[in-house]
């Protein structure tokens, strides 16, 4: 019987010694060898697409891409919105409700439960007298991309992140008390909630 | 003949760096037999977990587009993510207190590479291609072989419909299994994401279990490292008992013997292809495979069991196992403190968020002759599966504040997140100068409480009032 000793592939010692300490002769698995060959190729396959290709799409042509797909449809949303689609949203119920839940979690702080405004804060929304613009659109860009005032920012933020949809809602709410055609512009300092 | 594996290099990397692929032989025992039992409760607990429902939700069901995480009962959000600290020091204190005491018990019983390779792959090729013998044989025929054809291609069919399901269960983990179920149905061009990540999963674990295997544990997993690391002479391990086997060999008049007679049987049914008779060793996934193995040919030779057994380094040199020794009791010590600090931080977890910010795009604040004004943006993140309804206080302020417009409180939707304008005002005849204040946000029930300091901001105290504009 073979003594288990007796083995072919006992592994060599490498010639050298330091301190009296020797290493093995060993080689590295192959599939560990393949995954260091394997990067090589790899870095040289990704150097040459991304870098000498011109068919790769870089990470800020892809971002641009993406966020002007996302511009071209808000845009389209929004040319459907003009001061006559805005009046006819502001007479339909469903969009009044869905513009009031909004207008309650968010506009209310400086607006008040009742659109009175708060005096110093907020402007008084619930009369036919309108600061910055009095028609429906320019309500909308004023909510959208918010006041600015004399080169300042207001305490009316932009609110572009709601979307075109609930800003679009929004704005019918408060259309919703008003009548097309009453609606007057007044310097700032008349605003009463300014007063 | 067999490769004899040598304790100077590793048995299934050959001298040319190719591998040296296994067929260890099926064993039978005690140990395989709890350990098989053992392996296929967890595998019944991982396939289990996404289908327990727990106050509404699945058991383990981590909502990574949610940013909800929901663990036996309990909804985490990301702001709790600070308790996974307990959660990877409770693991790493476990790994060490369990491996000092009894070495790498966790490879062999709990690791999901031990429990998927041992009790169910190796079973396919058992019952597909037959025994360690048969399949040795159908090894050597050449690819092109019809029966090596059919069987080892049956064999990857089984192994592709295996991983694809283990990676559907993983992937449940994550979207839940209402989740899951549009994403079995639908088209994969609807939700691309998630089939690649399936698609990918199961492609990974084919890798690992058709051709990687025991490369994992020798070469990859860090544990394993870790754990050959933290034994000791008296951690418990897989040991062969040198003392009572030496000198091996058939028993033959006029020579004395030990109890090993070198039938090998423990080399052939050893997973990573070592020989637990030459001690413990870096490869040895403690399986108790070779225990069993050996404890068999003693019974055939009416001789004691456990020349192969669990025992520590120090018991197997004639002396006795110390279990409780000063690193082993600072290891449970401080699992021990862990687990209570996280018990108490799991306890005092609130069902909500909160969180004030300055409202960006506006002025710091505005002086008006009536009053101070500044603007924060308000978050509250609620964490139940009903609507809440939720109040803004003062908890603490030197001078009278008023918080705008939210008397009437805030609904938020289940699970759901808000943010808005929040307006703190004082009015100028209290205003003194800036101040710190500390607001509070109350569900309606009055059972979640959450503070946070503010700093009001505001002219000098010594400024002059605006002019009446």
């Amino acid at each position: 019987m073979t003594s288990p000793e007796s083995s072919d592939d006992k592994p060599v010692l490498m010639p050298h010694s330091y301190d009296g300490i020797q290493e093995f002769d060993q080689s590295l698995p192959n599939w560990w060898l393949f995954t260091l060959f394997g990067s090589i190729v790899f870095a040289a396959l990704y150097w040459a697409y991304y870098f000498h290709s011109g068919v790769a799409v870089d990470d800020h042509t892809a971002l641009d891409a993406d966020l002007s797909v996302l511009e071209a449809k808000q845009l389209a949303a929004v040319k459907d919105l003009n001061d006559e689609t805005l009046w006819k949203m502001s007479r339909n119920a469903l969009t009044v409700t869905e513009g009031q839940a909004v207008y309650t979690s968010l506009c209310i702080t400086c607006h008040g439960p009742t659109l009175a405004g708060v005096k110093g804060i907020g402007f008084r929304l619930n009369d036919a007298d309108w600061v910055h613009g009095n028609t429906p659109t320019a309500i909308y860009r004023n909510i959208s991309e918010g006041i600015v005032f004399d080169g300042k920012p207001t305490g009316m933020a932009p609110q572009k992140a709601l979307g075109t949809a609930k800003i679009a809602a929004v704005t019918a709410f408060l259309l919703s008390t008003q009548e097309p055609g009453k609606l007057a512009v007044i310097p700032r300092s008349e605003e009463p909630s300014q007063k | 003949m067999a490769h004899v594996p040598q304790r100077d290099s590793v048995t299934t990397i050959a001298p040319d760096g190719s591998r040296r692929f296994l067929q260890p032989a099926d064993v039978g025992g005690q140990w395989v037999r709890a350990r098989r039992a053992f392996g296929w409760l967890l595998i019944a607990l991982f396939a289990a977990m996404p289908w327990i429902d727990i106050n509404g939700n699945p058991a383990v069901f981590l909502d990574i587009e949610q940013r909800h995480f929901h663990l036996f009962g309990a909804t985490l959000g990301l702001d709790d993510f600070w308790l996974l600290f307990f959660a990877i020091s409770g693991l790493g204190f476990t790994v060490y207190a369990v491996t000092a005491m009894f070495g790498r018990i966790w490879c062999g019983w709990a690791c999901p590479q031990t429990v998927y390779m041992e009790h169910l792959f190796r079973w396919v090729d058992r019952w597909i291609e037959g025994d360690h013998h048969q399949r040795t044989r159908l090894d050597g025929l050449p690819f092109n072989d019809p029966e090596k054809l059919r069987k080892r291609g049956f064999r990857f069919l089984v192994y592709i419909a295996l991983c694809w399901l283990v990676a559907h269960i993983f992937l449940a983990y994550f979207v839940s299994i209402p989740g899951l179920y549009p994403l079995i149905t639908g088209a994969p061009t609807a939700h691309p994401t998630a089939f690649i990540g399936m698609a990918a999963m199961t492609g990974v674990l084919l890798f690992n279990f058709w051709w990687f295997r025991e490369q994992l544990c020798l070469a990859i997993c860090p544990y394993g490292r870790l754990q050959s690391a933290l034994i000791d002479d008296n951690s418990v391990i897989v040991g062969y008992d040198a003392r009572r086997g030496e000198p091996r060999g058939k028993a033959v008049a006029g020579i004395t013997t030990g109890d090993c007679i070198d039938c090998r049987r423990c080399v052939q049914v050893c997973p990573t292809g070592i020989d637990i008779r030459q001690g413990l060793q870096m490869e040895c996934i403690a399986c108790t495979s070779c225990m069993d193995a050996c404890d068999d040919i003693m019974t055939k030779l009416k001789r004691p069991v456990g020349l192969v057994r669990y025992a520590s380094l120090n018991e197997l040199n004639g002396g006795q196992t110390q279990y409780w020794r000063p690193r082993t009791i600072l290891y449970a010590a401080l699992l021990g403190i862990g687990a209570v600090v996280a018990a108490f931080s799991l306890s005092q977890i609130q069902k909500a968020g909160f969180k004030l910010t300055r409202q960006p795009g506006v002025e710091l604040y505005t002086d008006s002759p009536g009053a101070v004004t500044n603007f924060f943006r308000a978050k509250i993140l609620n964490k139940q599966g009903r609507e809440v309804r939720f109040f803004i206080e003062t908890e603490f302020s030197p001078v009278p504040i008023t918080i705008l417009n939210q008397s009437a409180g805030l609904v938020v939707p289940p699970e759901g997140e808000v943010t808005f304008p929040l307006v703190i005002m004082v009015d100028r005849a209290h205003y003194t100068g800036e101040f710190n204040l500390t607001v509070r946000l109350r569900s309606e029930d009055g059972k979640t409480r959450l503070k946070q300091k503010l700093h009001f901001l505001g002219p000098d105290s010594t400024a002059p009032q605006p002019p009446t504009r």
